[in-house]
């Protein structure tokens, strides 16, 4: 589904991602792991197209998304959800959810004035953004803007909003940060319906191994920009550099 | 071109040229250290040529008393702008375009309140009374002792002002806020403090700037508000960043407002009421071509949009 | 002072009009989409520079007569042949309005389409803000060099609105009244509908965080040169009627302080609410004749004050007082944004946040 080579990009001096090579299958969940400032976060923006890499290249879907602009990449089926919450503050939970919808004929300012054109999509994507907030228990709250959330739940909103284009991948940076703990293995275990039951796959940022290691079918680590070991999570858990770098032992 | 025409205009170049430097740099400096673009400067100026105006219709003929009047005009509108207007403004966290209508709104205030005045005392048109002496006097060039006040009085707060920044404490201090608000705050440097100063210090050389300008031309409420898209685009020439950018930016407009003008105009038969137009097509240019300026270094395309 | 009530009516709608199409235009650019337009004045001028255009030489062609060029020492006659066709050829007026507007909504949006285009390149979010307001300035000074346009200094008088034929100035007033207040309705109704529509939630999205919009699929580019194309074609229409309620087109008018009145009325009246731009652009009509009689009076009791000088001062104030005490404005925007909310049917109670 995902494949990653030679994946470079350097600000000034400092290589943040360095070489990066990796696949994931589809229908996979993937944990990419690593201290902070290992390169995680660069690594899911150069794979929106939100940063170009210095070299190595990134296919999707069999196509080359390299150079592809973010809004291309998310209509491909890749979309990524946001370290800290980037919600539409203003704007009402039910409208973030609906914003990404796919088919949306009013988005033309030619066919909006005419409320009859796309009462029907409306309505059909309002169901459907119905049917996701009531999964991420949201739906009571359709109506409130986005700023009155709490913190659990705008990284929900997150993650719904992602979800709302009918995505076949789902980045998701630090999907779980700042959220209770019982809230966090719920979140990980709507993750792992999606992805049993849509077949979606996932890229997975999480600093929460314990929770991370039970949902994912590979981990990724990454240490100063360079992927240090990849494999199991078993395994991952064994690796001895990975346990120096990673957990300090 | 004929040779008068050429050194004629390539006096005004060097004026002019002068007197943008001095604006300018006060754009930048508020543009990097308040992170604002400070519209209001151009009232400033304002300021300062109507304070040598009055001062020496009443006060003193002295150039040292009239400049300098005008320099303390010029500052303290500035802080008292900042003290009662920009700082409750920031304060509040509204956006770069609301602080922008913010300057606007300042400007717009100060221009009229001085058109009011100006009115009210008849103070249009009238010129700033210093001694005239010609100095030199070509078949085509007269040069005043206005001219060699002009010149080297900016040239010399140019280059104080970047000793200023470059040498001393306040100017490190400066440096470091406008590179980086938060880490400022966490060593401990008095924000407010460097914050006040560099209003005073803009709006000393746009107070300054303006009695040169009101020497140079006739005062009016309109004097700043008329040079200000011209000083911003020496300031974005400069990368509104570079101080060495800035200055050469400064003389870059002015040759072009003057040389180059006078060129076009012998060349092909461009009239002079396309001039006003020079500097702002150098802005749209610099703008979308090179954001840069003359100086600083080349972002990479495609990046994060902010 | 005898202040003839009704006409004083007539004209302040009239104005009010036009005030609300340029606030209505700009509401939707930067009050819903979030794109500065410090160049209103231009999209403004379109408008009027075209209406110069067609009146003196596309209105003699319709009223099949000779076209005389409008300035240099033509300019009189010209005047006089467009004034003759005002008054005896109606068909010929309202041919040339429509078509006028027509051009102007034309060329209007197709520089606004492309203006924000080229403003993708720029690297600071104020940017576009400066190169809008410089872009003005330039086309200003080009109008006012270049002789065909409007006659350069001299200006193109003699525009007369399309009711002039009727011969009872009271009457024609009224109804060009009533032409520019039904344009400015439908106006208003089309940003309304734009606003509650799909298209409205993309553009307050894009306001808010546009590089979230875009890895969200979204065409931010596209959706913003749409934006400033409707935006644009709206201020050019109200560049049109106002030339036509002057009856007179000089560069003058279209200088940056028409954009800070713009911007006064819609941060007056409440960024992202059309109803604000409406009672901003209303206040602010109002205001303006308040202060031309005020002024008036007081010149007559030998204080002389131009109005100009106290209505800047009084907006700057405005401004300042809005942005401290008041940045979202008189009627704030609603939080219920779109349609949408009225789909999902039955809203369950609102329960106590977790
Ligand atoms: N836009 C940027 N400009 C400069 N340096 C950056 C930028 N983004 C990230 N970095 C640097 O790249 C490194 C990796 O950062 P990041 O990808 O955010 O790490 P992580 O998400 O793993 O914590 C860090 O050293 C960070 O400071
Ligand atoms: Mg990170």
């Amino acid at each position: 589904m995902l494949q990653i080579r030679d994946l470079t990009r350097s600000f000034g001096g400092l290589r943040a991602v360095d070489g990066v090579s990796f696949d994931v299958g589809d229908g996979q969940v993937t944990g990419l792991i690593g201290p902070n400032g290992s390169g995680k976060s660069t690594l899911l923006n150069l794979i929106a197209g939100q940063l170009h890499p210095d070299t190595g290249s990134i296919h999707f879907g069999g196509q080359d998304i390299t150079r592809s602009s973010p809004d291309a990449i998310n209509r491909l089926g890749l979309a990524r959800g946001y370290q800290d919450p980037a919600l539409f503050f203003q704007m009402s939970v039910l409208d973030n959810t609906l914003l990404p919808a796919r088919e949306q004929l009013g988005e033309s300012p030619w066919h909006a004035p005419w409320h009859a054109r796309w009462r029907g999509q409306e309505q059909h994507n309002a169901a459907r953004a119905d049917t996701l907030l009531e999964r991420l228990q949201l739906r009571d709250l359709f109506d409130r803007r986005a700023s009155d959330l709490s913190g659990g739940q705008m990284k929900l909103l997150d993650i719904g909003r992602s979800l709302s284009g009918e995505p076949s991948m789902l980045l998701l940076d630090e999907p779980t940060a700042g959220v209770a703990p019982k809230l966090a293995r719920e979140i990980f275990q709507h993750i792992a319906t999606l992805n049993r039951e849509a077949a979606l796959s996932f890229l997975i940022v999480e600093h929460r191994l314990d929770i991370l290691f039970d949902f994912v079918d590979q981990v990724i680590v990454l240490h100063m920009g360079k992927v240090l070991a990849a494999g199991k999570p078993d395994d991952i858990v064994k690796d001895v550099r990975v346990r120096e770098v990673y957990f300090g032992l | 071109m004929p040779p008068a025409l050429l050194i004629t205009s390539l006096v005004h170049s060097i004026q002019v040229g002068s007197l943008y430097a001095l604006m300018a740099l006060g754009i930048t400096l508020t543009m990097r250290v308040i992170r604002l673009p400070n519209f209001a400067h151009a009232e400033f100026v304002t300021t300062g040529a109507f304070t040598a105006l009055v001062v020496s219709l009443f006060l003193s003929r002295s150039p040292v008393v009239i400049l300098g009047l005008a320099t303390l005009s010029g500052a303290l509108v500035a802080l008292s702008s900042h003290l009662l207007v920009f700082r409750p403004m920031s304060r509040r966290k509204l956006s770069t375009y609301s602080m922008l209508l913010v300057s606007f709104a300042v400007g717009l205030i100060l221009r009229y309140v001085l058109f009011v005045l100006s009115d009210y005392y008849q103070l249009f048109d009238k010129r700033i009374q210093i001694p005239l002496q010609i100095l030199v006097r070509e078949s085509y060039l007269v040069l005043t002792n206005i001219t060699f006040t002009i010149v080297p009085v900016s040239i010399a707060c140019v280059i104080a002002l970047a000793l200023l920044l470059g040498r001393t404490a306040l100017g490190r201090e400066m440096r470091a806020l406008a590179s980086n608000p938060e880490l400022a705050h966490i060593l401990g440097m008095r924000v407010e403090r460097i914050r006040s100063l560099t209003w005073l210090l803009t709006g000393a050389t746009a107070g300054l700037a303006g009695a040169l300008w009101g020497l140079y031309t006739f005062v009016n409420p309109l004097l700043g508000w008329l040079a200000i898209l011209p000083v911003f685009a020496a300031a974005i020439l400069g990368g509104l960043s570079s101080f060495a950018g800035t200055i050469l930016g400064a003389y870059l407009v002015a040759f072009c407002e003057n040389t180059l003008m006078q060129a076009l105009n012998h060349y092909t038969g461009l009239t002079f009421s396309f001039k006003a137009a020079i500097p702002f097509v150098i802005i749209i240019l610099v703008l979308l071509l090179r954001p840069q300026g003359l100086t600083g270094f080349v972002r990479r395309s495609g990046d994060l949009e902010r | 002072m005898n202040i003839d009530l009704g006409a004083t009516l007539v004209a302040l709608m009239t104005f009010f009009g036009i005030a609300a199409l340029m606030a209505l235009s700009l509401n939707l650019e930067y009050g819903i989409a979030g794109v500065p337009n410090f160049g209103q004045a231009v999209f403004v001028s379109i408008g009027a520079y075209t209406t110069a255009i067609t009146y003196t030489r596309l209105l003699p062609l319709l009223a099949g007569k000779e076209v005389i060029w409008p300035c240099g020492p033509t300019l009189g006659p010209a005047l006089q042949l467009r004034s003759e066709i005002m008054r005896s050829y109606p068909g010929a007026g309202f041919l040339n309005l429509a078509i006028t507007l027509v051009i102007a909504a034309l060329v209007s949006g197709l520089v606004g389409y492309f203006v924000s285009r080229i403003a993708l390149r720029l690297q600071q979010e104020w940017f576009l803000a400066l190169v809008l307001l410089v872009g003005g300035e330039t086309v200003r000074i080009f109008v006012r060099s270049y002789e065909p346009v409007i006659c350069a200094n001299n200006g193109v008088s003699g525009v007369a609105q399309p009711f002039a034929w009727l011969g009872n100035p009271q009457l024609s007033s009224i109804l060009f009244m009533l032409l520019v207040l039904s344009v400015a309705a439908l106006t208003w109704v089309y940003c309304e509908r734009l606003v509650r529509s799909p298209f409205g939630r993309l553009l307050k999205a894009l306001r808010e965080n546009a590089a979230v919009t875009r890895s969200l699929g979204k065409d931010v580019a596209l959706a913003r040169a749409r934006v400033m194309l409707i935006g644009s074609v709206i201020a050019a229409i109200a560049g049109v009627f106002f030339v036509l309620n002057t009856g007179y087109i000089s560069s003058n008018d279209f200088v940056v302080t028409l954009t800070l009145d713009i911007w006064v009325m819609v941060v007056l009246g409440g960024l992202g609410n059309n109803r604000g731009a409406l009672l901003g652009a209303l206040v602010i009509t109002i205001l303006d004749r308040l202060t031309a009689i005020a002024t008036i009076q007081m010149n007559m009791s030998a204080i002389d004050l131009e109005f100009n000088y106290v209505r800047y001062i009084l907006y700057g104030i405005i401004l300042l007082l809005m942005l401290r005490y008041r940045p979202q404005g008189i009627l704030p925007e609603p939080a219920r944004t779109t349609n949408a909310h009225d789909l999902l049917t039955d809203p369950a109670p609102h329960v106590a946040d977790s």
